[in-house]
This record gives C-alpha cells, sequence and structure tokens, in this order.
C-alpha cells in the first residue's frame, strides 16, 4: 500500500506527458486515490504503531528504508490533501489563469518528492528527495513566464547551493561513521568537531531551503511571483520539507550538548523571523508578497519552537512545533488561494486592489479573514491550539516571562498584518470593481483549508497526544 | 425536563441566531421580505427557548453541554442562573434592535451584510454568556470582537475604518492579554467549569504570585471592552458606527461581555475567598471606582450627543465592576441588576440619540433646543432614560444605586459611598441640561437635515415602538422591582444560589 502511495503520482505524472489533455483529471484522480491511501496508513499506525520497510528485499544498510510513524502519516495526508484541493482549484481556473501544461506532471512530482521525504529516515535519500523537491520548486515557480525568471533563478541557485552544504555534511558523515542511516548514526555518534561541522553545514543548507531567517531573502520574490495554486503549494508544503529534516536532525542525530548549545541561535533566528518577517509585511505595498512575508513569519514559530524543544525537551513542544506546521499549512494554502483569486479577478497586485473586496468578492475575502484567523492564533483555529501547547510547555518548564512575552508581541504583529488587508477590503468608498464577475467555486475552494485549520480545533486533544507520543 | 433538551438547550438558544445569520449572507439586497421574516423567526425562535431555559433554571434544572477541546479544558456550555440574567438581557434586547436596525437602515446599502454579522455579534454574546469555563469564554469572546468589526466599519467612511483600526487595536490586545492570562491560570489550575465560590483557592498559598498575574493579565483583557480606565480609548471614538450598533455595542455586546467577564472571574474562578486572600479586590475597586468618575467627568464636556452617551457609558459601565468588587451581598445584587438596568437604559437612550439624528440631522447638544415639541415621544423616553441613569425613583437605576449603596454601607466602605454620590452629581450635571433644552428652551432656526418619516407619527414607526419598550421596561423594572419577575428578584436569586453567603 505504501508503495501506491509513490508509484501511483509518479505513474500518473508519466502518463501526464504522453496524454497531456487528460492530465488534469488524472492529477486529480491520483491526488484523490492517494488521500484515501494516507488516511488508511494514518489509521493503521494510530492503531498499530508506526512501521518500516526496507524497499526491494536487500539487506538493512543497504536497502532504502522507510519509516512511517505518526508524524509522518499526518504529513503525507496533509500533502494528498492539500494537491488534491490545489489541483481543484487549477482545474476550476484553467480557462481563465491559463496555467501552462507542466503544473500538472510537476505537481504530481511534487508529491512524490514530499511523501518520499516524509518516509525517509536515511541522509542521503532526504538528499535525493531534497533535490527533487528543489529543482521541482524552481520548475513549479517558473511556470509565471518571463517575469518569474529571476526570482526562479535565484531560488535554483540558492537551493542548489543548500543541497551542496547538505551534501557536503553527509559526505563528512559517512566518510567518518561509513553509515547513513539515521538511527544506526545516532547510536554511534560522537559530539566532536567533526560531527559538528557536519551538522552545522547540514543546518545552513537545510536553513537556505526552509527560508528560515535570516536566510530567507528569496521566498517573498519566488512566493509572490508563482502562480497562485504554486505559491500556495510552496508555502504550505516545500518549505516544510527541509525542515522535517532540520528537526531529525537535531532532535534525533545531535548529542544532548550540541542540541544545548544550538537552541538558543534558534530561538532567536524564530524570534528574529517572526518580528522582522510581520514588519516586512505590515510595510510590503503587495498583496501576495504580504502573505509570503507573513510565511517567513509563521515558520517562525516553528524555528522557536524548535529551539525551545531542544532546550527543554519537553513533548509539549514538540506537539506544538507540528501543530504549528500544519495549521500554517492549511492556513496558508486558504490566503494565497483567496489572495490569488482576488488579484486574478479585480486586476492588480497592490494591497489597494483589495478595496471594497468585502463587497465585491465576500466569500475569498471571508476565506483569508478565517485563515489569518488562525494566522494569528485566535481560539478555536489550529494556530490556537499550537500557541496554547507552546505556552504551556513553557510554563511546565517555568519559562514565565521572555518567551510568552516574545509570543503575545508576535501575536500582535501578525494581526495587525492580517487585519491590514482586512481593513482595506471593508474601505467602500471607492471600491475597485471585478474585470469580471467573480466565480464562485474557486473561492469555495479557497474558504475550504481555512474552515478546516478551525476544524483542526475539534481534533486537537488527540493531535496533541498523538504527537507528544512521538517526541519520546 | 428531559436529559436531552438539558444537553442541548444551549446549543439551540446559540444556533438559533446563528442559523438565520448565515442564511443572511447568503440573501440577495432585494430579498427584503425573506430577510426580515429570517431575522424576526430568529429572534422569536430565541425567546421561546430562553423562557424554556428561565423556568427550568428557576426550578433548579442545570443545563450542561460539552465538547472535547484542549487537554483538561472542554468547551463547555451551561445553563446556570447567572449566564441567565446575561442571556435573557441580550435576547430581549435584541428583539428591541432587531426592529430598530430594520427601520434605521431602510434602503440603506449592504442590508444582507449588515443583519448577517448583527445575528453573530448576538450569537457570540448568548455564546459568552453560556460558556461554562474560562477557554470556552475566550472563543466568545474573540468570536464577538471578529463579528463587531464589520458593524462598526459598516459605513465605510475614513472615520469609521479609523475607528475601525482602533477597536481591533485595543480590543485585540485585549484578546491576546487575555489569552495569556487564562493559559497562564491554566497552567496552574487547570480550566474547570465555573463553580460558586471559584476554584483557584486551593492553589492560593503555593501560586500566589502567579495568580495575581493572571488575575491582571485576565483583567487588563477583559478590562479593554469593558471600559477600564486607562484602556477605554476605542469607545468614544466607535460612536462613528449606525445607531443601532452603538446601541448593541454600548448596551449589550461589547461593554457588558467584559463587565461580565469580570463577574465570572472574580465569583466562579477566584471566588471571595481567593479575591480576599489575594487582595485583588481593592484595587480593582478602585480602579473601577476611578472610571465612574472620569467617566462622567468627562461626559460633561462633550458637545456630540452620542459621544456624552459614550462616557455615560464608561463611568455606567463601572458600576458594575466596582459592585462585584465590594465582595459583599447586597452590592452584588445591585452589580448585577445594574447589568441589566444599564443595558435597558442606554439602549433607550442611543434609540433616541438615533431618531434625532435619523429624523432632524440632529447630532449636537446644542442643536437639540425645543426638540421636545416635535418628537414628544422620542423626548419623554430620553428624559426617562436620563432620570434612570441619574437614579431618580421610580426607574429602574434608582434600584441599582439603592442597592450598590446598601452594599457600600454594608461593607463599610464610605469612600465608595462618596463616589456614587459625586458620580449622580455628575451624572445630573450632564444629563439635566439636556432635558432642559429639549422641554424648555425654543428651537433656534430650522432643523439641520429634517425628514418626514411618517405621515401621522413624529417618525417612522419601527424607529419608535423599541424605543417606547424600552423605555416602558425601565419604569416597569423600577416599579416591580420586589415582583417575582423582576431582573431584581433574579439577581438575588444567583446572590442566594451561586454565592452563598450569609
Amino acid at each position: 500500500m505504501i508503495i501506491m502511495l509513490l508509484v501511483l503520482p509518479l505513474l500518473s505524472a508519466l502518463l501526464m506527458l504522453l496524454w497531456p489533455r487528460v492530465a488534469p483529471l488524472l492529477a486529480l484522480f491520483s491526488a484523490s486515490s492517494s488521500s484515501l491511501l494516507a488516511l488508511q496508513l494514518l489509521v493503521q499506525v494510530t492503531e498499530h504503531g508506526s512501521r518500516s520497510w526496507l524497499l526491494a528485499g536487500w539487506p538493512s544498510g543497504l536497502a532504502i528504508a522507510w519509516q512511517a510513524d505518526t508524524l509522518s502519516c499526518l504529513l503525507i495526508l496533509l500533502t494528498t490533501v492539500l494537491q488534491l484541493l490545489v489541483g481543484f482549484y487549477a482545474f476550476a481556473t484553467r480557462n481563465r489563469d491559463k496555467l501552462s501544461q507542466g503544473f500538472w506532471p510537476l505537481s504530481s512530482l511534487l508529491q512524490v518528492s514530499l511523501t518520499a521525504l516524509w518516509l525517509s529516515r536515511d541522509l542521503f535519500n532526504l538528499y535525493v528527495c531534497l533535490e527533487l523537491l528543489g529543482l521541482v520548486a524552481v520548475a513549479l515557480v517558473s511556470l509565471s513566464g518571463r517575469s518569474a525568471m529571476k526570482p526562479a533563478l535565484n531560488y535554483l541557485l540558492l537551493s542548489l547551493f543548500g543541497s551542496l552544504c547538505y551534501l557536503l555534511g553527509v559526505v563528512l558523515l559517512y566518510g567518518r561513521y561509513g553509515l547513513l542511516d539515521i538511527a544506526g548514526l545516532a547510536s554511534q555518534w560522537q559530539a566532536d568537531w567533526l560531527s559538528n561541522s557536519a551538522l552545522l553545514l547540514m543546518s545552513l543548507g537545510l536553513m537556505l531551503k526552509a527560508a528560515l531567517w535570516p536566510l530567507h531573502a528569496w521566498l517573498p520574490a519566488a512566493h509572490a511571483a508563482a502562480p497562485a495554486p504554486v505559491s500556495a503549494l510552496l508555502s504550505a508544503l516545500v518549505v516544510k520539507g527541509p525542515l522535517f529534516i532540520l528537526s531529525l536532525l537535531w532532535l534525533q542525530l545531535a548529542s544532548v550538548q550540541q542540541a544545548q548549545a544550538i537552541a538558543p541561535l534558534f530561538a532567536a533566528a524564530g524570534l528574529a523571523a517572526l518580528l522582522f518577517g510581520g514588519w516586512s509585511a505590515l510595510r510590503t505595498p503587495f498583496a501576495k508578497n504580504l502573505v509570503a512575508y507573513s510565511t517567513v513569519a509563521q515558520l517562525g514559530y516553528v524555528t522557536l519552537a524548535l529551539g525551545l524543544m531542544l532546550k527543554f525537551d519537553q513533548p509539549l513542544i514538540f506537539a506544538a512545533l507540528w501543530l504549528f506546521v500544519l495549521a500554517h499549512a492549511l492556513a496558508k494554502a486558504a490566503c494565497f488561494l483567496a489572495v490569488g483569486e482576488m488579484s486574478a479577478t479585480l486586476g492588480g497586485k497592490r494591497l489597494t486592489t483589495l478595496k471594497g473586496a468585502s463587497q465585491t468578492m465576500p466569500l475569498a475575502m471571508f476565506a483569508f479573514a478565517v485563515a489569518g484567523g488562525s494566522l494569528i492564533g485566535l481560539p478555536p483555529s489550529g494556530g490556537f491550539v499550537a500557541k496554547w501547547a507552546l505556552l504551556q510547555g513553557l510554563w511546565l518548564q517555568g519559562e514565565l516571562l521572555f518567551w510568552p512575552l516574545a509570543l503575545v508581541l508576535a501575536t500582535l504583529l501578525s494581526a495587525a498584518y492580517v487585519f491590514r488587508v482586512v481593513v482595506v477590503a471593508f474601505d467602500r468608498a471607492d471600491p475597485v470593481s471585478p474585470d469580471f464577475s467573480p466565480q464562485l467555486i474557486p473561492q469555495w475552494l479557497a474558504l475550504l483549508p481555512a474552515l478546516a485549520v478551525w476544524a483542526m480545533a475539534l481534533f486537537s486533544e488527540t493531535l496533541m497526544q498523538l504527537l507528544r507520543l512521538e517526541a519520546l | 425536563m428531559s436529559a436531552f433538551w438539558l444537553t442541548y438547550l444551549p446549543v439551540a438558544i446559540i444556533l438559533s441566531s446563528l442559523l438565520p445569520g448565515l442564511i443572511i449572507f447568503t440573501l440577495k439586497e432585494q430579498q427584503v421580505k425573506l430577510r426580515i421574516s429570517l431575522n424576526l423567526l430568529g429572534v422569536t425562535v430565541k425567546l421561546v427557548l430562553v423562557l424554556i431555559m428561565w423556568q427550568a433554571v428557576k426550578a433548579g434544572d442545570i443545563f450542561y453541554f460539552s465538547l472535547p477541546f484542549l487537554p483538561g479544558a472542554d468547551l463547555v456550555l451551561q445553563g446556570d442562573a447567572l449566564s441567565l440574567l446575561f442571556v435573557v438581557l441580550s435576547s430581549v434586547l435584541w428583539l428591541a434592535t432587531t426592529v430598530y436596525a430594520i427601520g434605521y437602515l431602510e434602503n440603506s446599502p449592504l442590508r444582507s451584510r449588515f443583519f448577517g454579522y448583527f445575528s453573530l455579534c448576538v450569537s457570540a454574546t448568548v455564546g459568552l454568556a453560556l460558556s461554562g469555563n474560562l477557554v470556552s469564554f475566550l472563543l466568545f469572546y474573540e468570536l464577538l470582537t471578529l463579528a463587531t468589526f464589520p458593524l462598526v466599519v459598516h459605513r465605510g467612511t475614513p472615520q469609521s475604518l479609523a475607528a475601525g483600526r482602533r477597536y481591533l487595536a485595543y480590543t485585540l490586545s485585549g484578546g491576546v492579554l487575555l489569552l495569556t492570562g487564562i493559559a497562564l491560570l491554566h497552567s496552574v489550575v487547570q480550566s474547570p467549569q465555573f463553580i460558586p465560590g471559584g476554584y483557584v483557592s486551593a492553589a492560593v498559598s503555593e501560586h500566589a504570585g502567579l495568580l495575581t498575574l493572571a488575575f491582571a493579565l485576565m483583567i487588563g483583557g477583559l478590562g479593554v471592552k469593558a471600559a477600564l480606565l486607562p484602556l477605554h480609548g476605542w469607545l468614544p471614538q466607535a460612536m462613528v458606527a449606525p445607531a443601532p450598533v452603538s446601541a448593541l455595542l454600548h448596551a449589550v455586546a461589547v461593554v457588558k461581555a467584559g463587565a461580565f467577564g469580570i463577574i465570572r472571574l472574580v465569583y466562579d474562578v477566584f471566588g471571595v475567598d481567593g479575591m480576599q486572600q489575594l487582595q485583588l479586590a481593592q484595587p480593582l475597586m478602585l480602579l473601577a471606582a476611578a472610571t465612574i468618575l472620569f467617566g462622567s467627568w468627562r461626559a460633561l464636556a462633550q458637545q456630540d450627543i452620542k459621544r456624552r452617551l459614550a462616557y455615560s457609558t464608561i463611568s455606567q459601565v463601572s458600576y458594575i465592576t466596582v459592585g462585584v468588587a465590594m465582595l459583599g451581598p447586597l452590592a452584588a445584587v445591585g452589580g448585577l441588576v445594574h447589568l441589566v438596568h444599564q443595558g435597558v437604559m442606554k439602549i433607550t437612550l442611543f434609540f433616541c440619540a438615533g431618531n434625532y439624528a435619523e429624523t432632524l440631522g440632529v447630532h449636537k447638544i446644542r442643536e437639540l433646543n425645543g426638540a421636545g415639541r416635535r418628537m414628544p415621544l422620542t423626548s419623554a423616553a430620553f428624559t426617562l432614560a436620563a432620570l434612570g441613569m441619574i437614579g431618580i425613583p421610580p426607574t429602574a437605576g434608582f434600584i441599582s444605586k439603592w442597592y450598590l449603596g446598601l452594599g457600600a454601607v454594608a461593607t463599610d466602605n464610605s469612600l465608595m459611598l462618596m463616589v456614587f454620590v459625586l458620580s449622580g452629581l455628575l451624572n445630573a450635571g450632564y444629563f439635566l441640561p439636556i432635558v432642559y433644552r429639549l422641554w424648555f428652551l425654543p428651537q433656534r432656526g430650522s432643523w439641520p437635515k429634517e425628514q418626514r418619516l411618517s405621515a401621522t407619527l413624529e417618525t417612522h414607526w419601527m424607529l419608535l415602538l423599541p424605543m417606547l419598550f424600552t423605555a416602558v421596561l425601565i419604569i416597569l423594572m423600577g416599579l416591580f422591582a420586589s415582583t417575582g419577575v423582576s431582573p431584581l428578584s433574579w439577581a438575588q436569586l444567583i446572590v442566594e444560589r451561586e454565592f452563598s453567603y450569609d
């Protein structure tokens, strides 16, 4: 079954190249069946515990090893569901947006690389997935045509550089230990200058690819230049890939001293991302850039949680980390689809184009506001649950003042940039009139993930329980 | 009552306004009749359900509904005597305000959106009243902020957008403070159900500092909506909203949400014992007393009718807080009953202000000269409500001030007694001149922007009827205060049942 999760999208990507006409149908079919499979896998794993596979009957150490624990299954489910949703959106707007044919096979490949990444527990496999992911992402950005060439090229170079750094680290470790799989490495791990430098090199590359502050500069341009469905995928999923590897490295591989040493750096970078990302989102005149800067800021929560997790080793903070990832993925997909829909219909990239949008395109605006509520962390949304878990975790550790205060500040900043858009939308003195009559289905599709992130709150107790167990 | 209703009646009460609201969002602008019927249907159903609940709670039933949410903090709805006080108030006043808003907004654009958010706002208020623990309370508290923002900026003019920004800045910051406070408290004692006498006393000796910090944070968060002293800045500016919205913000939804939260916090979370052990009551009371005097003082200087009413709200809502913070049974009765009485009186005043603005185009106090002849009913209602605010018998305002005064005497609090006297004088100082202008000064020239909204009546009947209804309520609540259906008797029941003094 697990194999089907990879073969299905890969096969459909190949078929799409052969029969471009039926590409959308194939993509939707493969995404929907993978979603069902992913759901089934999640149910299995939650019931019977995590499972691992050795591909093609090779012995351990040589074979490609996969491991499906609850976290991986959740992320796979998230990936496939968002693929399906974005696929529907691209299908619904195909006549208007003239998205190039390349989108369909590329998005299927994206799904393959991400699924494989969530399952891999081996440094080299992870590298392969990462490289594939980066290349596919760059190709997707360049679909926008000439205007996206510069950001796409920039993204490509930085992404290659990031992969190279990561690969260098892997090589160092392999030369020393002769091992690549993480569990094996962890058992022989020694904290010395070599493992230090390997970890740092890999982290540098991963941080660059995940656009963690201060290596985030490429992200706003690339995400804003891409077509709306692509930006949704990039912000919601692609940046989370390297983050996943980063957390594997530091939480499973690094020794306690190494983790303790790096913790303040991650926490500080997270805080800086929250503040600077939020501030830039407040300043930018373009709607999509605002959403992209918000991604930088929201990734700050994740980095911060990672730093705090390394410092305190508190399962609640680990749960908070991944709750942030899940909530942000859903909310950001909704934001990008909503803003993309509004820009396309109202005809403009500037924030001022959204003037009066609460009147002209109420559904899309509602979707943005609802998703924004989760980005701020209003109850009862996914973002709220994550923030709650982080606060409770911090207080359990007796961390009373500084970090909670920082969280409050970050919350206020995110409220400011979300409502910056909402207030413009309620300005109905002279609303921007749509270029053509707004379409309903794409707006509903933007609303769906926004509602889903609020529905996450209903399962928060289960989610928190499952994720906490993962940390042990 | 069957177990089914004991569980689902609170949910049904919230849905009775939420569902019509959601349907109204989808309606077209021209579907006026359908929209009005939906609105009235929602109001009627809600009133019937609330009536059923009222009878059941009086008989001693307890309503309880819960959904799993966070570890240690479910989403809980409960119907007890205190929540019912607020539910009844908001449902009855929603009826009045809905009728008024239909008349007020006749032929204006974007009514579907307006009434949709209007219903959401009432749903949030009722949910807040029914919520059974702090986390559920927080949820509805934030929802209320989100639902009222579109109403404040409804006109879409630069002033209303500026007011909306300010409103958001204040209320969202308050929401964050409240969230931090609740999360902090949760980390110490979890978030169990609201319970008479509170649930923190076990932790007082060990975590006194944390509890005090959490209390301060939560009062900061609630104080924004309740317009406590340094946090009141949004309220006068939010006056640019249409009159029904101001009426709703001031009398029912927003400021009362803050005040109600303070009542819950003091009695059902910290409890009288906890408050006394941590010595939190005194600072809260002083802060509220300062707000009373400050609001009254600033109201004196306002020349705009609605702004004067806004500062008066700041002052009057703090009476509730003072009543609660005095921690005596009589004062508690006064504070609780003032929650209802102030709501009814203030909504009447705002209806009147809206009528003057709509019919005559009058916004400033000096333009009101002689309005009593042109609009006798409105002016009579205004006079009545103003007398009530000052606290003159036999109006409702007298009852609440009487009990607050008794409470101050009973708790030996001469300072508060002086505050009440002084504020009463100030109230008279800013309300009586208006009354004098209405009836005794001659009209100056023609009205700024007069409209004939009715052939026989002084203005549209939909603007008159709700105002007269609430004005009559003011008298009735005062005259029949000692009967079993009055808010006073209900407040006494709450005090007897929940706070178990004596």
